[in-house]
């Protein structure tokens, strides 16, 4: 029974770090991190307004991640937001409307399940939650495989895709749907407040040692899927919240990769 | 005389947000192989009139027309045969990607969805680069090059889409002598054995290269003077546009 929870935890973290460092490789390049941090915060809230009304939380998740990406989204592109601005008006009400959901779900207030929505959980991840991240990492190695080169012309730059004859909008709005999904999806089990940290450390690391983007679209989510499995078996280790357990390795990581980086030795 | 290369037509661009048209009611016509310098102030509308012209920029009046066709439906097609240098562009050091994607990046459009580049793409990479003496740039990461390396590797770039006609947006900012001599010798080369059309905006008038026929001249938005270069260049009329 344990053995089954651990492994069924175990392929779930995989995937999840395998679907965050794909999308971080994305986010870290676009400069989106702010609108993935905000993402992630909504995803919590969603969850949390889930337990209160009885309704599916991973789905009001999805739609509230999803709702922050369309509102955000045409607002980073066109620059008239700033990042900090973004972070520094919908962290706060994201946060609160989370914690006031929570507060009013039935049973008791702060429960192991609306906890775990904060910090994520070993327990519960069900076998539809498993199918549902395995179809979207199956979904996005597709989608990003079958669009590769659009893709990678707006990482480059999006007036020079636009000049080269491509049509970079539906590409950057679906790299927020994904992103918007990944978070969603990866909440349960590694939590609202350390989603992100899988998302950015793992492409941040990637970003130490290599010089090629597709390298980078390759190589970011090994390494998430390699904290989050390393994080999963410290938390069994050490009996540690699985999302926190997973953002320590997955930093640990990113300090390691900034220490040892070629890039960044002087010749 | 065939059908112009590009052709404007009482053309007026707005920027969103703004009441004053940063280009008014232009009408400008470019015939194949001419070279074409467009110079002014700071703030004249040069960079908007360039991507107006490749549709980068919506115009608000008027037609734009590329080889006969409107901008405005066929934007994305036609840029697949229009080489372009944006201005100013600048790779930070740190730039996850070789100088071969970035020049191969130009032919995606071409390409078309879904589709992988062939070996004609990854050989027209290869042309234009050496075209351009960076062939052995091609496996650098572009962030790692100097000023005057990236603008070469740009126009290797607007090379490798084997275009019809170039447009260059003041390609020798930001560069030494020594790279800005380069660059223009190489892009007299291009114009001169391709036969290339080619329209350059310019800063500095001493960048003017000799194969250059003919100069526009803008001021406050709109075409000022529209001539040879003897013509236009007169200190009377620089005058009376840089005042």
């Amino acid at each position: 029974m344990l053995l089954g929870i651990f492994s069924s935890t175990l392929v779930g973290a995989i995937l999840a770090g395998w679907s965050c460092g794909l999308v971080g490789a994305f986010v870290v390049r676009l400069n989106l991190s702010s609108l993935g941090f905000t993402m992630s915060h909504a995803a919590f809230a969603g969850a949390a307004l889930g337990l209160l009304l009885d309704w599916d939380p991973l789905l009001l998740a999805s739609l509230f991640s999803l709702a922050v990406a369309g509102a955000l989204g045409p607002a980073a592109e066109r620059a008239k937001l700033e990042p900090n601005v973004i972070i520094g008006i919908t962290f706060p009400l994201t946060m609160a409307l989370g914690l006031i959901f929570l507060r009013f779900a039935p049973g008791t207030a702060l429960s192991s399940t609306a906890l775990g929505l904060l910090w994520g959980s070993v327990l519960g991840v069900t076998e539809m939650e498993l199918l549902e991240l395995a179809f979207l990492s199956g979904a996005m190695v597709v989608l990003i495989a079958l669009f590769f080169k659009e893709f990678l012309a707006i990482l480059l730059d999006m007036k020079l895709a636009r000049e080269a004859g491509l049509n970079p909008r539906p590409f950057y709005y679906a790299i927020l749907f994904l992103t918007g999904m990944t978070v969603a999806l990866s909440l349960k089990l590694i939590g609202g407040l350390l989603v992100f940290a899988l998302m950015i450390n793992p492409a941040a690391t990637a970003f130490q040692f290599l010089h090629d983007m597709k390298k980078i679209i390759l190589f970011s989510p090994l390494i998430g899927a390699g904290a989050a499995a390393l994080g999963l078996l410290g938390s069994f280790a050490f009996d540690l919240p699985v999302g926190s357990a997973i953002a320590l390795v997955s930093t640990a990581g990113f300090g390691l990769a900034v220490a040892l980086s070629p890039k960044r030795r002087r010749g | 005389m065939g059908t112009p290369v590009i052709e404007l037509r009482g053309v007026t661009t707005i920027y969103e947000g703004e009441r004053i048209p940063a280009i008014h009611e232009i009408d400008l016509v470019v015939e194949r192989g001419e070279f074409l310098a467009l110079i002014g102030p700071n703030g004249v509308g040069k960079t908007t009139l360039l991507e107006t012209i490749n549709g980068l920029l919506d115009h608000k009046a008027g037609a734009v027309r590329l080889f006969g066709l409107d901008v405005r439906r066929e934007g994305h097609r036609l840029r697949r045969r229009i080489g372009y240098i944006p201005q100013a562009v600048s790779f930070p050091e740190l730039t996850p990607f070789l100088v071969r994607d970035v020049v191969l990046m130009a032919r995606f459009g071409r390409i078309g969805l879904i589709h992988r580049p062939r070996a004609a793409d990854y050989r027209a990479v290869e042309r234009a680069l050496e075209l351009v003496g960076s062939a052995a740039l091609a496996r650098r990461p572009i962030g790692k090059l100097s000023g005057g390396q990236q603008q070469k590797v740009m126009l290797a770039r607007a090379m490798a889409k084997e275009p019809e006609l170039l447009l260059l947006d003041e390609p020798f900012s930001n560069l030494d002598f020594v790279a800005r001599e380069e660059i223009a010798s190489t892009i007299v080369r291009l114009h001169e054995e391709l036969g290339l059309t080619t329209l350059i905006v310019l800063h500095d008038l001493k960048g003017l290269p000799p194969c250059c026929q003919r100069v526009v001249l803008m001021r406050a938005g709109r075409i000022f003077r529209d001539g040879c270069p003897d013509e236009v260049l007169d200190p009377l009329i620089l005058a009376a546009a840089y005042q």
